[in-house]
């Protein structure tokens, strides 16, 4: 017959070497009839086969125990032999830094110390005030209005006053010895 | 076949429960086909073995999401090559920061010299450089494909739970790889001479 003359090309070797159950049913009759398309698919095979066997033959010997428990690592060594982990490790111990530098500066303080500082405010002014009340039961008006009131002075005094803002009662017996003098 | 695939779900199911013996089990079985398969995609021993301890430390930890325990070899594939994904990126990373870290591809940095025959060396080294003359003219779905049939010995129906996949995208791939192979005399003369 035809078909059995007719050996398998290039094509249909390499089918027959992926899959042979891929290969038309006449072609997989032939090759399963021809001894010569035989060989040939076997040679193809057998080299595959060499290919193999000297890859694991030149594979080098592995001197390291393998197991599937980790490798205990020290976090440093692991962070810093890491070509990935230490940027990352960086990047994280800056961003802590930051928020630490932020969160410490003067206008963030809060809480506590806040109200420790308002506290001592409250309690300055508070004395403040304290001293003001003494200082107005002493002096009733303020210091400006002390100077028309009469009211005595450390450094003025009493006739340089009376001179200056004279007391009513002197005022009236000066009016009458003026009146006693036109009549 | 089925034996072993028995094994494997019946130490993926003590496993899961808890139990470390059988953990320590599966990474025996396995630790040498995922050694290889991150050697020949890192090209460096050292990574290997990193990335190895990575990838079966990983699947300890999810060994819990993996719902059908009979998967197990392409669930764990499926981490690995995340892993290398993984590793990959941080050096493209490092490279941008402009830290790259150099891995060696001599592989024989610490070897003993008489445990190493001259000739074995050469062959060594001529393999692996044909090996990547010819898979860098592959695309990356080609070459992934193709070394996970051909050096992982990985089935089609594995490949294809591993790279999630369909079964004929697979085998696409992989016709492909194959037309190339057969183009490619360097490596074919490797092989023939062995």
């Amino acid at each position: 017959m035809k078909t059995e003359s007719v050996h398998l090309n290039e094509d249909q070797l390499i089918c027959a070497v992926v899959d042979e159950s891929d290969l038309t049913v006449a072609v997989r009759n032939h090759l399963f009839a021809c001894p010569a398309c035989q060989n040939e698919k076997q040679q193809f095979e057998q080299e595959l086969k060499i290919l193999g066997h000297m890859a694991e033959k030149f594979v080098p010997l592995h001197r390291k125990a393998v197991s599937s428990l980790p490798e205990r690592q020290g976090f440093w060594k692991n962070v810093f032999l890491s070509p990935v982990k230490w940027p990352r490790f960086a990047a994280g111990l800056t961003v802590i830094l930051l928020m630490v530098g932020i969160w410490g500066s003067p206008q963030f303080e809060t809480g506590y110390e806040e109200e420790i500082v308002q506290t001592a405010w409250e309690s300055d002014e508070d004395q403040q005030m304290t001293t003001d009340i003494r200082v107005l039961e002493g002096y009733t008006l303020p210091e400006f209005y002390l100077d028309v009131s009469g009211e005595t002075y450390g450094y003025f005094d009493e006739e340089f006053l009376e001179f200056v803002a004279p007391l009513e009662e002197n005022q009236i017996h000066s009016e009458v010895i003026i009146t006693d003098s036109v009549a | 076949m089925t034996d072993r695939k028995d094994q494997i779900s019946e130490l993926v199911e003590d496993a899961r429960a808890g139990n470390r013996m059988a953990a320590d089990q599966l990474v025996s079985l396995f630790h040498e086909d995922i050694f290889r398969m991150v050697y020949y995609r890192t090209s460096s021993r050292m990574d290997a073995e990193d990335l190895t301890q990575d990838i079966f430390v990983q699947m300890f930890k999810n060994l819990r999401s993996l719902k059908d325990a009979g998967r197990f070899r392409a669930w764990l594939f499926r981490i690995a090559l995340n892993r290398i994904r993984d590793f990959y990126r941080k050096k493209s990373v490092m490279a941008f920061w402009g830290t790259t870290v150099e891995f060696d591809d001599t592989d024989h940095s610490d070897a003993v010299p008489h445990e190493t025959p001259a000739d074995k060396l050469i062959m060594e080294k001529e393999f692996l450089n044909q090996l990547n003359q010819f898979t860098d003219k592959l695309s990356k779905m080609e070459r992934e494909v193709f070394i996970l049939r051909f050096i992982d010995h990985l089935g089609i129906r594995e490949i294809a739970d591993t790279l999630k996949k369909g079964e004929s995208t697979i085998k696409t791939h992989l016709y492909r790889a194959l037309k190339k192979f057969r183009q490619t005399p360097g490596i074919h003369d490797l092989l023939k001479g062995t």
